[in-house]
């Protein structure tokens, strides 16, 4: 035996004397000498669209191990499985490292590889060709939200169309459209200090964000507040609330508007607040005038009693009460009602610049303000050269008379793309350019988009994997991961100013290129790049920190730089004075109250919080107050079925990761077992899923957690793509079942929708 | 001496399984085997409902049967009460594997040696850092140090919680414990 060796390990050997044993040592006794060794990178995530800050620990030029990136207090090291798995995904023998042009026919999975040159030339020729034929408009660009997005949308805007998309309408565009209508402006979640929560299946131990799931996880363990759970499903989120209503698949707006009734009817409001900083509450009165406990008895399936219990433990909680208005919103038609209900009953709470509430995010201008002096760089936008053109969009979004009226241009409906291409309304589509985004698992109508697909000229699709939509290309562009790519500085304040950049953590590996350079390429190319005021990331970074060395040295070298300066709610008195304390000069904006209201202001056309929205109601007649329609998702069928994250996925992009699909390869279809045993079914059972929209197979999981008229399936499976080995045909893609109706003034797509269901 | 020692809060934790990648790439764990598992465990009857994500991984007993039997000694304890296999002189003949009562060790299907959670000892405690598992859980629902000190992060979870040991009729003395989940859906 190695007597060393057994007192190296008996005892707590320093690292530095194990250089010696080395050669003694087994593979994980290496690691540490390696370990010893260590370079970090300080970075962000790139796993899903939470944008967690990361560190990545290189050991011999390989990322050996990802974390949190600890100079960021409020995740700390904390990663999720999908985070600590950005090495697996880097490493993936899977992956796409050489641009392929295609050879087969359209959707064969037939290539042959290219150089780079000859790659972004055929592009650029083609992109240049139906640009000179069918104008510029006549090519859409899709990406999923993030730099990509921004890259790509200025090269869009460089050819000149305007048909730029984003992943919003399949997910976060209610509350996006919903808060400029009624605050002028997003607002934050007090977490942590909140005393009451309702949350609407608002997920976050499943749709992992590391910052909020820490917070709630820990508020929601505490004995003295309360987390009530809405949802159909016995989530994880419903595992730990202290209270679970499984409510009826998309009723959640009656349920709100009922409460809103009693807090009415009981004068149970922070009437001060509402007069003070709202308009509208006559017509909410008149809107909830009968949406009382006993009406939405039926229609959610809660006790009236519940209701009334809730609503006055809500109101005694206020203002230290978060009623959450979730991050996908698409469950319904209703949702944008939904949503405004949410935040109207958040009004009525008075819990807005309040501890334990609501807040405006605070970036480095405002504090910039508020102290008197330029105390917090702020940054520059190279970007905002690039101006989406104003020429008509083939879903309208954001002009006059359109149903899209409300949607931002650099957003659009995606479930208007295929539609438009197949009947050339408003006018011919030829060309698809597409970034990391995948169409086919994430909206509404996989064949019809198949069928739309094959009609087009030519279709770019930059990735990562021979994702489903990207098997469709003519080209296909490999981009580098996030590991191996430098981006730009990113604006992360919340409560505080502070800063952070993705950085390459390695060399890309294979023949890989990051989104900035093949955008830039491409536009150059064409000739068409006179906007792009840089060559290279680090000439944007340079321009964006206006030459401040000093905060790119900091964000080189730690990922993340913040400034400790006292939060602050402007509606609360302590925290106010603190702040004065320190920074004398904003006392100026102190009122008699010792608060700071005159800076508690609302960018909407009445200055105001609109409870009632006139300019909604101008433009879509009927829905500038909240009512109660659209809110079924059954239309005529026994079953809803409805999706949600998992946190061993990101929607539908990595269950091709090898440890992540070792963890979680499939995703059955939950039933309940009364449900189950009508149908004959039991667990494994493979079942055919029907409605007027689509056919499809899945396999079956019996559970009490869930109610007897609702199914469930984790969002991102059911890949038809063959490039990805290891999930190709395996489970439902349930948007291929969704209707392809959606829900009014936000245009989101809807996810629940009727199935029938039966043994196959 | 150390004694070091993990606390699962099963509260906090949320089954999502960070842990467990962190380990498997902290450790290169084989396919197919593991050294930490958060299992979800789904109870009662709808509406009334609850969720307990249980660790399943080694405990570190104090009185371990593995190093018990081990007719080599290549099973061991180090001062500080960690558990550990030392391969070279380990002759796979898998007493151990069949003698813990906790169903933690596995044989690795390449090397074909013992494994088993280490509490990440020799890759990273020695060297000052926090096990894998406890580094990235996005809640804190793990927390490891040193019960000797009465000052350190662990002990304060210890003094402030009742703490359960898996199996403790079995007198292996466990150092890895548990905060019992009390949340589940009480709706009547
Ligand atoms: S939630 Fe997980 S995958 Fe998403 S950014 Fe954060 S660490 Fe990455
Ligand atoms: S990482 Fe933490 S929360 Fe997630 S499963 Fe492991 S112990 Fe639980
Ligand atoms: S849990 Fe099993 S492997 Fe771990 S120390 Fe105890 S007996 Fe040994």
């Amino acid at each position: 035996m190695d007597s060393s060796r057994r007192n190296f390990l008996k005892g707590t050997a320093g690292i530095g004397t194990l250089a010696a044993l080395e050669i003694n040592l087994g593979a994980n006794a290496a690691d540490i000498i390696n370990n010893g060794g260590d370079k970090s990178v300080f970075s962000f995530c790139e796993m899903c669209s939470s944008r967690c800050p990361i560190e990545a620990k290189i050991v011999d030029g390989k990322c050996k191990f990802i974390q949190g990136n600890k100079h960021y207090s409020t995740t700390g090291t904390s990663v999720c499985a999908r985070g600590g798995a950005g090495v697996n995904q880097l490493y993936d023998k899977q992956r796409i490292v050489k641009p392929l042009i295609r050879v087969g026919e359209r959707g064969s999975g037939k290539w042959r590889k290219a150089s780079w040159e000859e790659a972004l030339k055929y592009c650029a020729d083609k992109l240049g060709e139906i640009a000179k034929t069918h104008g510029p408009e006549s090519v859409v660009f899709t990406a999923k939200s993030s730099e990509s997005h921004k890259q790509m949308t200025n090269f869009a805007c460089s050819l000149g169309s305007p048909n730029i998309f984003s992943h919003w309408s399949c997910c976060p565009i209610t509350y996006q459209v919903a808060f400029p209508h009624t605050f002028g402006g997003s607002l934050s979640r007090d977490y942590s200090k909140a005393k009451y929560i309702v949350n609407f299946g608002h997920n976050l131990f499943e749709g992992i964000d590391i910052k909020y799931t820490k917070k709630l996880a820990k508020t929601a363990a505490k004995e003295d507040t309360k987390l009530l759970v809405l949802e159909p499903r016995f989530s994880v989120v419903a595992a730990k609330a202290d209270e679970w209503l499984p409510v009826k698949p998309g009723t959640d707006l009656a349920f709100v508007m009922a409460l809103i009734h009693v807090w009415i009817r009981d004068s149970k409001y922070d009437k001060k607040f509402v007069e003070e900083y709202t308009i509208g509450i006559d017509e909410v009165k008149k809107a909830v005038k009968d949406t009382t406990p006993k009406w939405q008895e039926k229609i959610t399936g809660i006790k009236s009693t519940d209701v009334e219990r809730i609503a006055d433990e809500i109101y005694k909680a206020a203002p230290k009460v978060i009623i959450d208005w979730g991050h996908k919103t698409t469950t319904t038609r209703a949702e944008y009602q939904r949503t405004r209900a949410i935040f109207i009953a958040n009004a009525l709470m008075g819990n807005i610049e309040k501890e334990g509430g609501l807040y405006f995010g605070k970036k480095a201008k405002t504090f910039n303000d508020l102290v008197g002096e330029e105390l917090f760089p702020t940054l520059n936008d190279p970007n905002k050269a690039f101006k989406v053109p104003k020429t008509p969009r083939i879903d309208g979004a954001g002009e006059k008379g359109s149903k899209n009226y409300f949607i931002a241009r650099k957003h659009g409906v995606l479930m208007d793309i295929a539609p438009a291409i197949l009947n050339e309304k408003p006018y011919p589509v030829k060309a698809w350019v597409n970034t990391r985004f995948n169409h086919l698992i994430n909206v509404v109508g996989e064949e019809t988009t198949i069928k739309a697909i094959k009609k087009l000229d030519f279709i770019l699709s930059v990735d990562i994997y021979m994702n489903d939509f990207t098997q469709f290309a003519d080209v296909v562009l490999p981009e580098s991961t996030y590991l191996e790519r430098d981006e730009s500085i990113q604006d992360k304040s919340g409560s505080l100013p502070a800063y952070y950049m993705r950085q390459k953590a390695i060399e890309p590996i294979g023949d890989t290129k990051n989104g900035y350079d093949i955008f830039r390429e491409l536009a150059r190319i064409m000739k068409i790049d006179q906007n792009y005021t840089w060559n290279t990331i680090d000439e944007f970074r340079m321009q964006q920190a206006k030459g401040n060395d000093k905060l790119l040295a900091a964000l080189i070298k730690d990922g993340y730089v913040e400034w400790k300066v006292p939060k602050l709610y402007y509606r609360e008195k302590k925290y106010v004075s603190k702040f004065v304390e320190k920074f004398p000069h904003a006392s100026t904006f102190v009122d008699e109250n010792g608060e700071m209201s005159s800076k508690v202001k609302f960018k909407t056309p009445s200055g105001k919080i609109e409870l009632f929205s006139q300019q909604v109601e101008e433009a879509l007649p009927g829905e500038g107050c909240i009512h109660p329609a659209n809110m079924d998702v059954y239309d005529g069928h026994e079953l809803c079925l409805m999706s949600g994250k998992t946190p061993i996925h990101t929607n539908g992009h990595t269950q091709n990761v090898k440890v992540l699909n070792d963890m979680m390869s499939e995703s059955p279809i939950w039933i309940n077992p009364r449900t189950a045993q009508k149908r004959g079914l039991k667990t494994g059972d493979r079942v055919l899923v029907e409605n007027k929209f689509a056919k499809s197979y899945a396999k079956v999981m019996v559970t009490e957690g869930i109610r007897e008229d609702s199914l469930f399936v984790y969002h991102g499976f059911g890949h038809i793509s063959s490039g990805l080995k290891r999930t190709y045909g395996v489970g439902l893609n349930q948007s291929k079942l969704l209707n392809p109706a959606y829900g009014a003034v936000c245009s989101t797509m809807v996810t629940n929708v009727g199935v029938d269901i039966k043994k196959a | 001496m150390k004694k070091y020692v993990m606390i699962h809060d099963e509260n906090l934790c949320i089954g999502c399984q960070a842990c467990s990648v962190a380990c498997r790439n902290e450790n290169d764990t084989s396919d197919g085997v593991y050294r930490l598992q958060v299992h979800a465990e789904m109870k009662g009857v709808f509406p009334n409902l609850k969720t307990n994500f249980l660790r399943h991984s080694c405990v570190m007993c104090e009185n371990a049967p593995c190093v018990e039997v081990c007719p080599t000694k290549a099973s061991f304890q180090t001062d500080e009460g960690i558990v550990l296999l030392d391969e070279s002189i380990c002759v796979s003949c898998k007493y151990c594997v069949l003698a813990c009562p906790y169903d933690a060790r596995y044989v690795d299907p390449i090397t074909k040696n013992i494994g088993k959670c280490t509490f990440c000892f020799t890759n990273r405690v020695a060297g000052g850092e926090q096990p894998a598992c406890v580094t990235v859980c996005p809640t804190d629902a793990l927390t490891f140090g040193d019960a000797n000190d009465y000052n350190s992060e662990v002990s304060k979870v210890i003094a402030t919680n009742s703490i359960k040991y898996p199996k403790s009729e079995l007198g292996t003395k466990p150092k890895l414990g548990f905060v019992e989940n009390k949340k589940g859906g009480r709706y009547e």
